[in-house]
């Protein structure tokens, strides 16, 4: 594949790394909200990041998905996961894989390999976004707040993930589990979304975890 | 003297929790589950303001969102100010502080009111347009004083304290108010399992129930809503909205509740709620249930406070155990009305006499009445009440109502308080804001909603159903309907029984006659807010104003927050009487959002204060703010500006930073610029297409300056693309068109080129970007790199990938300072580290940030344009002097280059950029300053051009400008005069905008 110029982007261990919130300090906020807060905040740091494009028709592009990280390429509005591996369509030509950090480089190597020929475009975008996890019983109700997307149960069963508005921009929001959502934003904005998610939480109280 | 007006018992208060409350400065006492109205009622509180135009003293008349007059002003300090609170839809609290918002010096003793005793003669309606008008100029100054007399309240001048927010629901049914019709609809949609919002303007649930005689399966009809109360809340598809108002109905059932969910608990929000949010709901089917509202009889001094809406003295006696009098006269054509009444003497007071406009009534609740000893008047009404500041009388003359005329002079009855009943008007206003014409029905003397192509059902009053049994069935079977239409089975439900009445027609009564003319009769007010009169209306019908919107327009009839809620009907029919047609000919006016005025706070939400705008940082924003940079806005983003030192100006700052760029090695964070990640096998072509330039034999290593634009062949964006692979390119763009080129790009694929196989994907937030720049730049670059950056091994304009303070890096040897430069790439995880190296590393070699203004001089001295200032979508390749970047032999017709040889675009004399040196070194050109070649000639001047960028330039030694003038690259060497507005000229000479290093030497070394 020489065409493409596939990088190793991530340093070693030893080299300092910053966040998109790092500047939250979000580890000194441990412990300081309410207690039975109505919602927990949580930033799954330094994920490999990558977003994948191609011919979601093409069996073979979706056969080499499979044989590169044995997940089926999920459908619309939907996120597939495998232990801490996930894939989420994001738009009919594209689709988003987080992988534990570090693994990003040797993923796009494998998902090449597996797809060798094929019109594709991987992209390491590990430095630009974060996944904000969200949970707790008034989850649903920031997100009332937040977005004009129905998050109502029947319309957000766990395992959708949708692209949509939110507050003044846009973000991802991802349903893990019953009262478990994740929202991925970018690194540029995530100064806007901690301020616009601890007032939203205020009411019902904010606690962090780290 | 305390609560005179109480009843001893009754009412659906708490006796036990005593409020005191001020109204203009007086001190009050109420009970827990008043209404402010309740307990001003209570105290004796006759005057709660005085009339908008002509100045008159008034009290409360209703009980509900329809009151005209007790608009008042809460807020007990400044920044807690409310305007426009109904006192019926404000419950009380203890420490509530109110003050009328009209009347000066104060509503007991008005100044304006004896000028409007007199002057009301001289103002008709109209009179505002036809006395202020001119001379038009003088308008702002009338506006004001017209204001403060007129008194429509006001914004505080401190920031509100409380906070504010939006909530959006997606819902199977929507029920617009909670009284019967809607609670059984809710009940009925709710057990079918159906996603149910309930909302309700009032504190409680039960609308008319909570003061009806009524009774459901032989219970008090307040124990049967507290029975749905309490269903409905059980359900977990269902939410309940009390205090919140359905303002809006807008398209594709989408509607806007206001919720007031702290309002009733004091003058501030509790610490950490939310004290009003604005519900936004896109409802499958959406049940209005909005009921009816009682429209009062127009007679002669009917404003007199004392002068009351019948079925509102029934919810004071009953809801509040407040009597608002002693002696009631009741004016009815209807036989409901006679509820009030049975209260009044239920209660223990005297009804003086009950006034019926028709023959011979017979209905249940008349025969009750007569039953009890109350003394019935037939074919007879209230044709003028007296009374300065409360009624003392009422004059009950016989009617004939066909003919509009009294048929006995009548007699004048000693009374306190005199309730009128006109009927009953249906809520269609929420029906009708998308313009659903109501249909008038005879039958109910009342506006219905008409066909509407939202998915909606009316239920109840709204129909013009008002009899209890037959409301609970329409509201029942409404709500089965929505929820089947929603896609829900709905579940059997017995309806309660209600004891069956017989109730006779009502009689079309709205102005009652006088033996005067309307003209010369007392004043009957038919829009008490807005102080329109039923002649007014006929002066505007003879003023030749026919159709209803002009007479609504001339009169203020049903203007502004009261839209027509009491006096629309009347009005309609006073209009229609004065020329002669029926009320259907005569048509209504339409009904607008908000149906009641809703806060700037509610509509503000949580886009306030800091979370006004999203605000963008990059990686390195924290070390900027530690070095004491101050900021620019450039779209969302906030970037170093400058970073001044010991105190200095922007000027001596930027000086300082442009010298050490120049001298020595300057640091610039450029992550903000727009980078597209690449990648297919037609990515070369694509980008051929796209920018004006070739990229056929760009070789992987090497990267590219390339102009964009739009099929017009105009400017869009520019920047630099790199290729990192033979189908994988790098390309840059401006920072505020990163999304829109990448808009751009993905549009031209799908919908032009889909043949053509390459793929874009954003990588602006993945790379932090670091520019050094400056002579001294490979030096330092070259101490935190493993990257060879000898002059041959690395030129300018090509790229290295290597280690960079030991992160990976891919480095790019590109300048937009002429100075050489390299770009380095971080992942943006890592940059922070990477540029603490480079500044530790940095120190020896003075290495200087800088921000974007002396990014701006150092580029405008090599002449290097910024999309956006120096270009404003009309300017081509060639206006910009940069044919060198335009491929004329490109074999496809790639976009602008159709555009950019049109006539238009080829002909002589079209604005060109050029440079612009000031005569005198130390004037300087103001940006956008317009430019002549003749600066004596008359006044309006042919101007030739104008100013784009300009900069005080020490490198230089001169001020110095870049800007476009007709012709101007056949003009190098001419002069310009920029004439400016303290009449000075500038005179500036045409040159190249390359002012510094015009052979390229500096970033090539």
């Amino acid at each position: 594949m020489s065409t493409i110029n596939v990088y190793q982007q991530r340093p070693g261990n030893d080299a300092k790394a910053e966040t998109p919130l790092h500047h939250a300090d979000l580890a000194s906020l441990v412990g300081k909200g309410r207690k039975n807060a109505g919602v927990t905040l949580r930033e799954k740091k330094l994920l490999g990041h990558l977003t994948l494009r191609g011919d979601g028709k093409d069996p073979a592009f979706a056969g080499g998905v499979f044989k590169a990280l044995s997940l089926e390429l999920p459908v619309a509005l939907t996120v597939v996961a495998n232990g801490e591996m996930s894939l989420q369509w994001l738009g009919p030509d594209e689709w988003l894989l987080i992988v534990p950090a570090g693994e990003e480089f040797a993923a796009e190597q494998k998902l090449r390999d597996a797809l060798d020929g094929l019109h594709i475009q991987i992209v390491n975008v590990s430095g630009g976004q974060t996944l904000l996890e969200l949970s707790g019983p008034n989850v649903r109700d920031v997100l009332m707040k937040s977005t004009s997307y129905d998050v109502h149960p029947n319309n957000f069963p766990v395992g959708k993930a949708v692209g949509t508005v939110f507050a003044k921009s846009q973000l991802v929001i991802r349903r893990t589990g019953e009262e478990t959502w994740e929202l991925l934003i970018r690194r540029s904005f995530s100064d806007y979304w901690w301020l616009w998610l601890q007032d939203a939480s205020a009411e019902y109280g904010l606690s962090i975890q780290v | 003297m305390s609560q005179v007006y109480r009843l001893s018992n009754g009412g659906r208060i708490d006796r036990s929790k005593v409020l005191n409350f001020t109204f203009n400065g007086q001190t009050y006492q109420g009970f827990a589950g008043d209404t402010l109205a309740a307990a001003l009622l209570a105290n004796g509180v006759d005057i709660v303001g005085r009339s908008f135009k002509y100045s008159r003293p008034r009290g409360i008349i209703a009980a509900g969102s329809e009151e005209p007059n007790a608009i008042l002003q809460i807020g007990a300090t400044e920044a807690t100010q409310v305007p426009n609170v109904r006192a019926t839809q404000q419950a009380l609290y203890a420490g509530l502080v109110a003050t009328s918002t009209n009347g000066w010096p104060n509503v007991n003793n008005d100044v304006m009111g004896i000028l409007g005793r007199v002057g009301g003669k001289l103002m008709p309606p109209g009179f505002y347009y036809k006395t202020f008008m001119y001379p038009q100029s003088f308008w702002m100054t009338y506006e004001k004083y017209i204001r403060k007399a007129a008194g429509l309240g006001r914004a505080p001048l401190q920031n509100d304290p409380d906070s504010y927010d939006y909530m959006s629901h997606h819902c199977d049914v929507l029920v617009v108010g909670a009284g019967p019709a809607g609670l059984a609809a809710a009940l009925a949609a709710g057990r079918s399992g159906a996603r149910v919002i309930l909302a309700d303007e009032q504190e409680e649930f039960g609308g008319s129930l909570l003061d009806s005689r009524e009774t459901l399966d032989g219970k008090p009809a307040a124990d049967w809503v507290a029975a749905v109360v309490a269903e409905l809340e059980a359900l977990p598809e269902v939410t309940l909205l009390p205090r919140a108002t359905v303002n809006g109905y807008h398209d594709h059932n989408f509607l806007t509740i206001h919720e007031r969910l702290t309002d009733h608990l004091g003058d501030r929000a509790p610490i950490g709620q939310v004290r009003q949010r604005m519900h936004r709901v896109r409802a499958k089917r959406v049940v209005l249930a909005t009921g009816a509202h009682e429209r009062p009889l127009v007679y002669g001094n009917n404003d007199v406070p004392g002068n009351m809406l019948a079925g509102a003295v029934s919810t004071y006696v009953r809801r509040y155990g407040v009597a608002p009098g002693r002696k009631l006269v009741l004016s009815t054509n209807n036989d409901h009305a006679y509820r009030v009444a049975l209260d009044w003497h239920d209660a223990g007071l005297k009804v003086v006499a009950v006034a019926d406009a028709r023959h011979n009534p017979r209905g249940s609740l008349v025969e009750e009445a007569r039953a009890k000893g109350i003394r019935i008047l037939t074919s007879s009404a209230v044709i003028e009440s007296r009374g300065s500041k409360h009624v003392s009388a009422a004059r009950v003359a016989a009617i004939d109502v066909s003919a509009h005329k009294i048929s006995s002079p009548g007699e004048w009855l000693d009374c306190d308080l005199v309730a009128t009943s006109g009927g009953y008007s249906p809520v269609v206003h929420l029906a009708s804001h998308l313009g659903g014409k109501p249909i008038w029905r005879e039958d109910i003397l009342g506006f219905v909603p008409g066909d509407a192509p939202q998915k909606r059902v009316c239920v109840g009053g709204i129909n013009g159903v008002f009899a209890l049994g037959d409301t609970l069935a329409d509201g029942f079977e409404g709500g089965v309907r929505a929820a089947t239409e929603a896609g829900f089975k709905a579940v059997l439900g017995v309806i309660p029984k209600v004891l069956a009445r017989q109730e006779e027609p009502t009689v079309a009564l709205f102005q009652v006659p006088h033996d005067k003319n309307t003209a010369r009769a007392p004043k009957q007010f038919v829009d008490q807010q807005n102080d329109v009169t039923a002649a007014a209306i006929e002066l505007a019908t003879r003023e030749g104003f026919e159709s209803v919107e002009h007479v609504k327009r001339y009169t203020a009839l049903g203007f502004g927050t009261d839209q027509g809620k009491l006096g629309n009907i009347n009005g309609l029919a006073i209009a229609a009487r004065s020329m002669g047609i029926t009320i259907p000919e005569m048509g209504t006016t339409m009904f607008r959002p908000n149906y009641t005025p809703v806060t700037f706070g509610a509509v503000a939400g949580r886009h306030c204060g800091h979370l006004f705008e999203p605000v963008r940082f990059t990686a390195l924003h924290a070390w900027h703010v530690k070095n004491g940079a101050e900021f620019e806005d450039v779209g969302q983003w906030k970037r170093p500006w400058y970073f001044p030192r010991n105190g200095e100006d922007i000027h001596a700052a930027v000086a300082r930073e442009c010298k050490a760029v120049r001298d020595s090695v300057g640091l610039l964070d450029a992550s903000t610029l727009g980078k597209i990640d690449i990648q297919g096998p037609d990515a070369r072509e694509f980008l051929n297409r796209i920018y004006t330039n070739a990229w056929t034999k760009l070789d992987v290593g090497k990267a590219r300056y390339g102009l964009m634009c739009k099929e017009d062949g105009m400017v869009f964006d520019d920047g630099v693309t790199a290729c990192v692979g033979d189908n994988h390119f790098i390309m840059t763009t401006t920072t505020g068109g990163a999304a829109r080129v990448l808009q751009w790009l993905e549009i031209y694929q799908q919908t032009e080129w889909p043949d053509l196989k390459v793929y874009f994907t954003s990588v602006t937030d993945h790379w932090a970007t670091l520019t050094l720049s400056g002579p001294n730049s490979r030096k330092l670059l070259s101490e935190v790199t493993d990257i060879d950056l000898d002059k041959d091994a690395f030129p300018f304009m090509t790229w290295k990938e290597g280690l960079v303070g030991g992160v990976p890096a891919r480095v790019f040897r590109i300048s937009f300072t002429g100075e050489l430069s390299y770009e380095v790439n971080i992942q943006a995880n890592y940059a922070m580290g990477v540029l603490e190296k480079i500044v530790a590393a940095g120190k020896q070699y003075n290495l200087t940030p800088y921000g974007t203004e002396t990014m701006h001089v150092l580029r405008a001295e090599k002449g290097f344009i910024i999309v956006g200032q120096d270009t404003d979508g009309s300017m081509t390749p060639d206006d910009l002097n940069m044919g060198w970047c335009v491929g004329r032999t490109k074999p496809f017709s790639w976009i602008g280059w159709r555009g950019m040889n049109r006539e238009d675009c080829v002909r002589e004399n079209r604005k060109q950029l050029v440079g612009l040196k000031p005569v005198d070194p130390n004037q300087w050109l103001p940006e956008g300053a317009q430019l002549v070649f003749d600066p004596k000639q008359a006044i309006p001047m042919d101007m030739v051009g104008h100013v784009t960028s300009s900069y005080a330039s020490n490198s230089l030694g001169y001020s110095f400008a870049m800007g476009v003038v007709k012709g101007g690259l056949k003009r190098i060497g001419d002069r310009v005069y920029s004439p400016q507005a303290d009449g000075s000229v500038i005179e500036a000479q045409i040159c190249s905008s390359v002012f510094f290093d015009p052979k390229g030497e500096q970033q090539n070394i």
